[in-house]
């Protein structure tokens, strides 16, 4: 019997090794057509409006959708996308766009559009967010985050269908980052026809499930936590596609990733960790780009004992961020001085770096009137992100820190990241290790979210700090265009903030990406998400 | 009157020293027992043995390589981890959970184990039947599933994993005591005490129990390498040990993310469970060994 | 064979009685709701609540819950994930399957390599071969599995770059799952990478299995070279040598078919030990089984999933052990007439 099996088995092992013997030769087409992404989580849905985090910008945006405009070049200039073109009135509130007319939305097993994409669509996606009577905007329950935070609904007082490809949006004031948002990733088209259809089955929520767009690749397949399947959509508006299938492997631990890089499972990961090994392997790529980004410590400026800003620049001078940077992002990021990386024009070379110093630390904070020092609980990020790989660690060293100086801090890690991030609204925390990326490269992005009163008082920057002065400063500056006036508007305000430390900025950090060789194309971008338009695989 | 002494006396060595002799034999075994005493002292004395402090961070030294490497240095001998802790103190820190806890819990599995298993030996018909048929149940459940469900319902921890690994164990004890029980109930020396009018409890505790002590001290060594491996695999999984206790799975899983640029993170903690394990297990089939070696005579 | 058969049987629904009403427990032992807990249903409004209360009889004494828990549980329904809202059951005739073929394969593995090294063992008893195999066995049975399974990525993924570090299939292959055992799916599916899927397949499981087959691959090696030390004991192998057999014709045709039957025994209690080890493994080589699966539930806080896993997963161990033990009946006569299970 032994002998039956053992037979059995090794006839089994050499029909394997032969057909591994003949058959690459087809192995090589299907692999050549398909790219697998291994990414770092599952997208929390389809459609990048009702969503900030960047796994699911990553996995949608540019996959799937496309913006009435794109950010483009080096300069990272307004180019056309969805509009060929637009014109803005001499008082900057009235902007009109002229529609391309050649856009076909996805066909799929589940929707087939019978016309092209036109002005219904661009009305439609956009008083999803602004109207809230509106059919949709309860769908997936109604929030916007991104459109809040731009206080898109004030801004915005109308859109006209002005015919068929022309769309009017009238503001209620100048703006001068008006167009970078809407340049962003989160501003896509959705089509009309498929919600009407869905409307018509009592579907509605499907809308934001099974995904219908004009990007370059369609949905075919997603399982949570697993992966997600796109194929290439064939009538593509902008030019044909070099792959045909894109497949999201979601591999949420980071060695697991580098793990299928090195392997070859994968071939592209999203944030690798130890560079070195990619960079001595010569079949590997290591990509990185500059990314407007900040990781900071923001204290809940509600609670006692950092209501009182001594107590925050105590702890500033206490935090060595040398070792911070070397520990947890291995040397590769800049120690940041303030909110704004060198990279933006609104960087302010003047503004010192943040001394460490220990002895300084402690005679602050006798003069706070706290010689003994206090219990602290810090929020660490459950989750990594390009500012912030490894947030507990990072928690770790701070409190190694403060304790030199009397602070025993608790950490506090054990939170879903959704579940962490609302008890952080509700102010739970003391402190919180949290950051920001731009999602376009206007300055703005880094003021009105982290410094300016409507975005601290929704609680998800951590700090609940408003200053009048400083809101009305940021406010100044969207109001003209000239980029120097501008810069001194935000030199005032990042003096201010420097002095009232709601936050103290830590890392500006690059992103990196892996990938085989064999990949070409920039898929990385400096704002927003990743995009698979353009790569081929050779 | 003294009497002279002219025959050399035989000298009848007590059954402990033949057990000792015959497991003395063989060096591959003392080896490891010499080990296994070392683990024992280390897991007692490790605070005051470690070069550092097992929780204490060198900010400057961190992800050294092992004192060999280039980049070693000699007072870190196996390098440093990403919060720069000394991973030999660690490691040696280590030895007082991995090691010292899976020590105390086949002791506590072992002698609630005993217990049930000789009371269970002594009853009889549809309770015995039915205590069988239990124990053949919750046999059946893997060990270490067993422990994660119980780890599942009193929560993550390490003094759970601990609670749980005991009653994951406590089975075989009794299994094996009451086998061993109702095989010695059934010899004449038992029945000779049982005419001389000895209640059960006294059977056991007299007659029965030294006889049966060397199998269950034998199980006990097997049910501490799987201790051992469970409690690792419980760090490792993320169910047991917090990440900041030098315990040597929850040191492995900490290493793990950093594989790739340190692989001595990884390395030195399963090499310290292997070599551990490997020790338990020599002491444990030495035991074995010696005990036929002694019935053979 | 009928009393045989009707003793398992026996056992068997005793063990269901017991292994129920230990996962029913559960939901009064794990922290929260019992009902929530055995239904997984967080989100219920009040009159959706009453609806389940009536339904498993929450209102009324413990073994009437008991009762109405074991009659939902015969139609198949376990509740829904408190995670991810997917009906319990679905999900473990997703992710069983995956474990089943895992351990079926690491248990061929674990016994074609281990009761041949054990024969070659007890043949050359104390001899250099013996001494080696011992040695060996003994380190396999020593090694923590996660380690292990580390070490055998980093050499035969990344260093030599011959398998595939995680999953089951490249996702660049699309198999319809109909059994789940996915070597079947892959045959019977009608893609025209299908060949090509079944190789790559083949290459995903090598490194999980043989990592799961070590350990009990060792216990395979020892009771292989007891028994079969035991068998060469034996008279009748004394006889054949008294006719006049060669040494290899007396193992080839009397040893190792006796020495068999006393392995095969064991194979069913092995079983449940080698299922734990693919848990771990689970882990390691993201192999998307129910190990993994119901680790996660456990970090999720998944109470329902723990414990419809569980209920799955021990059951599952029981019948492949009441299986074995049958097989072994049939193979040695002589097992059927002992008094079993007492």
């Amino acid at each position: 019997m032994s002998f039956d099996s053992t037979r059995c088995f090794l006839t089994f092992l050499c029909i394997n090794l032969l057909m591994i013997g003949c058959s690459n030769e087809n192995v090589a087409t299907l692999s050549t057509k398909s790219i697998i992404y291994c990414s770092e989580g599952s997208p929390e849905g389809f459609n990048p409006q009702i969503v900030i985090s960047s796994t699911t910008i990553d996995a949608t945006s540019n996959q799937l959708y496309n913006s009435l405009i794109t950010h483009k070049g080096e300069d990272n200039e307004l180019s056309p996308a969805i509009a060929k073109s637009w014109h803005i009135t001499r008082d900057g509130t009235k902007i009109t766009f002229y529609l391309r007319q050649d856009i076909d939305f996805h066909n799929t097993s589940y929707f087939t559009p019978t016309r092209k994409l036109n002005a219904d669509d661009v009305l439609f996606s956009f008083n999803r967010i602004l109207d809230s009577e509106h059919e949709y905007h309860d769908v997936s329950g109604g929030s916007y985050p991104f459109f809040e935070r731009i206080n898109f609904n004030d801004l915005v007082e109308d859109i006209e269908k002005l015919n068929e490809y022309t769309v009017r949006f009238t503001l209620s004031r100048p703006d001068s980052s008006f167009l970078a948002n809407l340049a962003t990733d989160f501003a896509v088209i959705l089509s009309k026809e498929y919600a009407d259809n869905l409307s018509a089955t009592y579907s509605q929520q499907q809308i934001d499930l099974l995904p219908i767009g004009t990007g370059p690749f369609k949905y075919k397949e997603y399982r949570a936590g697993a992966f997600i399947r796109y194929t290439a959509h064939e009538n593509y508006w902008q030019k044909d596609i070099n792959i045909e299938h894109l497949i999201f492997d979601i591999t949420p631990s980071n060695t697991g990733r580098l793990t299928k890089l090195l392997a070859k499972e994968c071939d592209v990961v999203s944030y690798p960790i130890a560079h070195n090994k990619i960079v001595e392997r010569s079949d590997l790529v290591l990509n990185e780009i500059t990314s407007f980004n900040l990781a900071y410590l923001g204290f809940n400026t509600t609670k006692a004992p950092f209501n009182n800003k001594l107590v925050r620049k105590a702890i500033s001078y206490a935090i060595n961020k040398e070792a911070i940077i070397d520990a947890i992002y291995f040397g590769k990021a800049d120690i940041a001085n303030s909110i704004i990386p060198p990279a933006s024009w609104a960087y302010d070379e003047n503004i010192p770096e943040q001394e460490y110093s220990i002895s300084k630390a402690i005679n602050t904070l006798n003069e706070a009137g706290y010689p003994d020092g206090f219990t602290m609980n810090l929020w660490a990020m459950p989750v990594e992100r390009a500012f912030n790989p490894d947030a507990l660690t990072m928690a770790k060293l701070i409190a190694g820190d403060l304790q030199k100086i009397g602070i025993n801090v608790n950490i506090i890690y054990d939170y879903e990241w959704d579940i962490f991030l609302k008890l952080i609204t509700e102010g739970q925390h003391h402190a919180a290790l949290l950051g920001w990326t731009a999602d376009h490269p206007d300055p703005d992005n880094f003021f009105t979210p982290l410094l300016g009163c409507s975005s601290t008082s929704q609680g998800y920057i951590g700090t609940f700090w408003c200053n009048d002065e400083v809101d009305d400063l940021i406010k100044q500056s969207l109001q003209t265009s000239n980029i120097r006036s501008r810069k001194e508007y935000y030199s005032d305000v990042l003096k201010i903030a420097e002095d009232e430390l709601p936050l103290i900025p830590i890392a500006h950090s690059k992103r990196f990406q892996g990938r085989s060789k064999n990949i070409s194309g920039q898929l990385l971008k400096p704002f927003g998400g990743i995009t698979f338009e353009k790569v081929k695989k050779n | 009157m003294a009497r002279e002494n002219i025959y050399q006396e035989e000298e009848f060595p007590s059954p402990l020293m033949q057990l000792w002799y015959n497991f003395k034999k063989n060096p591959m075994v003392m080896l490891a027992f010499g080990s296994y005493l070392a683990l024992a002292i280390l897991a007692i004395f490790s605070p005051i043995l470690t070069p550092f402090s097992s929780s204490q961070s060198h900010l400057e030294y961190i992800l050294l390589p092992p004192a060999w490497n280039d980049d070693g240095n000699v007072s870190f001998l196996l390098g440093t981890d990403k919060l720069g802790r000394d991973i030999l103190s660690m490691l040696m820190h280590g030895a007082s959970f991995t090691f010292g806890l899976s020590f105390i819990i086949v002791i506590i599995s072992a002698v609630i184990g005993v217990l049930i298993g000789s009371l269970s030996a002594l009853t009889s018909g549809f309770k015995s039947s039915f205590l069988n048929h239990f124990l053949d149940v919750i046999l059946s459940i893997p060990s270490l599933l067993l422990a994660i469900v119980i780890v599942a319902i009193l929560g993550i921890g390490l003094s759970n994993t601990v609670l749980a690994i005991i009653i994951v164990l406590i089975p075989q004890f009794i299994h094996i005591t009451k086998n061993e029980v109702k095989k010695e109930f059934s010899k004449d020396y038992v029945l000779a005490s049982k005419l001389d009018g000895a209640s059960p409890l006294r059977l056991l505790r007299y007659s029965i129990f030294p006889n049966i002590i060397e199998r269950v001290i034998t199980q006990a060594t097997l049910a501490q390498s799987a201790a051992i491996l469970d409690i690792a695999a419980l760090g490792f999984l993320g169910l047991g040990a917090p990440s900041e206790i030098p315990e040597w799975g929850a040191m492995l899983s900490n290493g793990v993310d950093l594989f790739y640029i340190a692989p001595w993170t990884v390395y030195f903690p399963g090499l310290a469970i292997l070599f551990t394990v490997i020790a338990t297990n020599l002491v444990g089939e030495g035991l074995r060994h010696a005990l036929k070696q002694r019935k053979v005579y | 064979m009928l009393i045989f058969t009707l003793r398992r049987l026996n056992l068997f629904i005793f063990t269901l009685i017991v292994l129920t009403a230990l996962s029913f427990s559960l939901s009064f032992l794990f922290p929260g709701d019992a009902l929530i807990n055995l239904t997984g249903q967080v989100n219920a409004t009040p009159e959706q609540r009453l609806l389940l209360i009536e339904e498993y009889k929450f209102n009324s004494n413990i073994f009437q819950q008991y009762w109405a828990y074991l009659s939902h549980l015969f139609d198949g329904d376990l509740g829904v994930s408190i995670a991810s809202h997917l009906p319990i059951s679905s999900e473990i005739m997703n992710l069983l399957p995956a474990t089943i073929e895992l351990s079926v394969v690491a248990l061929i593995i674990a016994m074609v390599v281990g009761i041949p090294l054990g024969f070659i063992a007890a043949v050359n008893h104390e001899k250099f071969a013996d001494n080696t195999i011992l040695f060996v066995s003994m380190l396999g049975y020593s090694i923590p599995i996660f380690w292990l399974g580390l070490l055998a990525i980093l050499i035969f993924s990344i260093e030599l770059g011959w398998l595939p570090s995680a999953g089951r299939l490249s996702l660049v292959y699309e198999i319809e799952p109909i059994t789940g055992i996915q070597f079947f799916d892959i045959l019977m599916s009608n893609s025209e990478y299908k060949w090509q899927a079944f190789q790559d397949a083949t290459l995903h499981i090598i490194m999980p299995a043989c990592v799961v087959a070590m350990a009990p691959m060792t216990t395979f090696i020892r009771l292989a070279r007891t028994s079969m030390m035991e068998v060469l004991e034996s008279s009748y192998i004394k006889a054949a040598k008294a006719k006049g057999l060669t040494f290899w014709q007396i193992i080839h045709r009397h040893a190792i078919r006796n020495a068999l039957v006393n392995v095969i025994r064991y194979v069913g209690l092995r079983f449940a030990n080698l299922v734990t080890l693919a848990m771990v493994t689970e882990v390691i080589f993201s192999w998307p089984g129910i190990g993994r699966w119901l680790i996660e539930s456990i970090f999720q806080r998944d109470y329902t999933a723990i414990q419809g896993g569980l209920l799955a997963l021990s059951s599952f161990i029981f019948i492949v052990h009441i299986l074995s033990d049958f097989i072994y009946a049939a193979l040695n006569p002589l097992a059927r007439e002992h008094n079993h299970g007492a």
